[in-house]
């Protein structure tokens, strides 16, 4: 017998033995445990695969002799054949070529990981399920909307309930505060509510058409309290003198001229997002991350607050 | 040339690396050149605005806030635009931060003021409730380092070529010129104008008195120095 096939053979003996001493030496060992028979038949499997191809390469390597025509060229002594390339080898190498190319020019540009390009697709998700479920409601959700972006922006300087958190920021839950429209009177003010330049005078533009004459201090305490009281108590008659030609007798505002004073309204809470405030308690910022419905809703959700 | 490398193991081994050391550079420097440029509306700070950069630093801020906005829906909803390399091309050295105990600072000018930095540094409780970050009572006191803020300035100026007294381009397309004096008294002036506007919004009265007899206590830079991170 060949020297070749006896080692093969023992070789073989031997790791199936091995084989089988560690399977059965093991928990469970070969009696009714499927996995461990899978593993034995696949560690049987892969030692006869293995001395087989082996043998069959040991032994071409031993008898196999080159044919063919030998090239004129000579790499230091290496010679080649001019035998056609295997068909096999020809497809994978044309095949590597045309894969290379798409790779290169499709593959890669177009799967590539990207992570503004994750970002960009997550906004355009939630643009698209806002567009879908948020952007046509009204009414209570609207309200409720606003509060939950009232929630998220606001309650910052607002606090929870809206309140100011002690007169650190505007009120919401009233138009506004005797503070507030005294300090508008004598300084003036160009805040953009009705999302235009419209400013309105200070004091020394501000007459009483009551008694032809420049307002005066007590007439703007007076004023101040009948505004911050909802428009009623004293002062009723230095506001329809100074006040009502552009603010209304009403004190709801008039179109292009003046905001309403007595009333939130969901446009003046937009305007005021949208370019921001300065006034006696200090700054609010502009709010330029919210969208055109979100600020309606936070609108309609301070309107409601106020009501 | 080459037949003589193949015979030369060594130079051989020096020309590959040569060769691609060469290659890696022309592809990586003039792009993260590109990105490091300053982005459009990204300005140099002022000397207030540096001087309270120091307070932030001097108080560790950035042990507690990032400056670092992260390119996820919910951090942009929170913060405002990811941030991009350019626009800290001022910083020297970057605050990214590496915990957030509270809430990122790379854009609070956006959506905070002056008056609400105010309460909120004296008793930040009171304004956002159950805030665990101390009040930072001292710094309506201490007075800020103008003179190092200045220093600095020169030093960036001078080293770093920082656009001071030329125009920068911002968003809308304007320019803008962030001025830096040109001696320690001239600074001075230029940071006690600078805040003067800001504690013309504030209500400490103690702050305005200060700022009033020439002064800047460090709350004033450090507002400053918010309100620049937009």
């Amino acid at each position: 017998m060949n020297k070749l096939y006896l080692w093969g053979i023992i070789v073989t003996a031997v790791m199936l033995l091995f084989t089988y001493m560690s399977v059965a030496g093991s928990e469970g060992g070969l009696n009714g445990d499927i996995v461990n028979m899978l593993a034995v038949a696949g560690a049987v499997a892969l030692v006869l695969i293995t001395v087989f191809v082996v043998i069959k390469y040991v032994r071409q390597m031993q008898t196999d002799t080159a044919e063919g025509e030998l090239a004129d060229e000579s790499w230091d002594n290496i010679g080649e054949y001019k035998n056609p390339v295997p068909m096999g080898w020809a497809i994978m190498f044309l095949g590597t070529m045309v894969w290379g190319m798409w790779y290169f020019l499709v593959g890669y540009p177009v799967n590539a990981y990207s992570q503004i390009g994750e970002y960009n697709e997550d906004t355009q998700v939630h643009n698209d399920k806002f567009e879908a479920q948020y952007a046509s409601i009204t009414g209570d959700r609207l309200i409720e909307m606003g509060e939950s972006v009232f929630l998220a922006e606001c309650k910052i300087c607002h606090g929870i309930n809206a309140d100011g958190i002690d007169g650190k920021s505007a009120d919401l839950n009233r138009r506004i505060e005797a503070n507030v429209v005294k300090f508008v009177i004598e300084n003036g003010s160009n805040n953009k509510l009705l999302g235009s330049e419209m400013p309105m005078p200070d004091r020394n533009g501000l007459f009483n058409a009551n008694s032809g004459a420049l307002i005066t201090d007590a007439e703007i305490d007076a004023v101040s309290a009948y505004v911050a009281n909802g428009m009623s108590g004293a002062g009723a008659d230095v506001y329809a003198g100074t006040c009502a030609a552009c603010h209304g007798e009403d004190g709801k505002g008039m179109d292009f001229v003046a905001p309403s004073i007595a009333t939130f309204t969901p446009e003046l809470v937009a305007n005021v997002l949208t370019y921001g405030k300065k006034g006696v308690m200090g700054q609010m910022p502009k709010f330029e991350r919210l969208n055109a419905k979100q600020k309606e809703a936070v609108g309609a959700y301070i309107t409601d607050l106020s009501k | 040339m080459f037949h003589w490398l193949e015979k030369h193991p060594f130079f051989f081994a020096v020309a590959v690396f040569v060769t691609i050391a060469f290659a890696g550079l022309i592809e990586i420097l003039p792009n993260f050149a590109q990105q490091s440029r300053p982005v459009i509306g990204t300005a140099p700070y002022s000397t207030l605005e540096l001087a309270g950069r120091h307070v932030y630093i001097k108080n560790s801020c950035n042990a507690c806030h990032s400056q670092l906005i992260r390119p996820f829906k919910s951090e942009t909803d929170r913060y405002g635009h990811y941030s991009l390399s350019g626009e800290y091309a001022y910083d020297r050295p970057f605050l990214w931060g590496s915990k957030r105990t509270g809430p990122d600072l790379m854009r609070v000018g956006n959506y905070r003021t002056t008056d609400w930095h105010e309460n909120h540094m004296k008793n930040p409780a009171a304004v956002v409730p159950g805030s665990i970050m101390p009040a930072y009572t001292w710094m309506f006191t201490n007075k800020a380092d103008i003179d190092t803020a200045f220093a600095e300035q020169l030093t960036i100026a001078q080293f770093f070529s920082v656009p001071y007294n030329k125009p920068v381009p911002m968003k809308d397309g304007s320019t803008k010129i962030v001025k830096m004096g040109g001696s320690v008294a001239e600074a001075n002036a230029l940071a006690l104008a600078e805040a003067k506007i800001i504690a013309a919004d504030m209500k400490d009265q103690d702050v305005k008195d200060a700022v009033a007899n020439g002064e800047i206590p460090e709350i004033v830079a450090i507002i400053a120095y918010m309100n620049s991170l937009k």
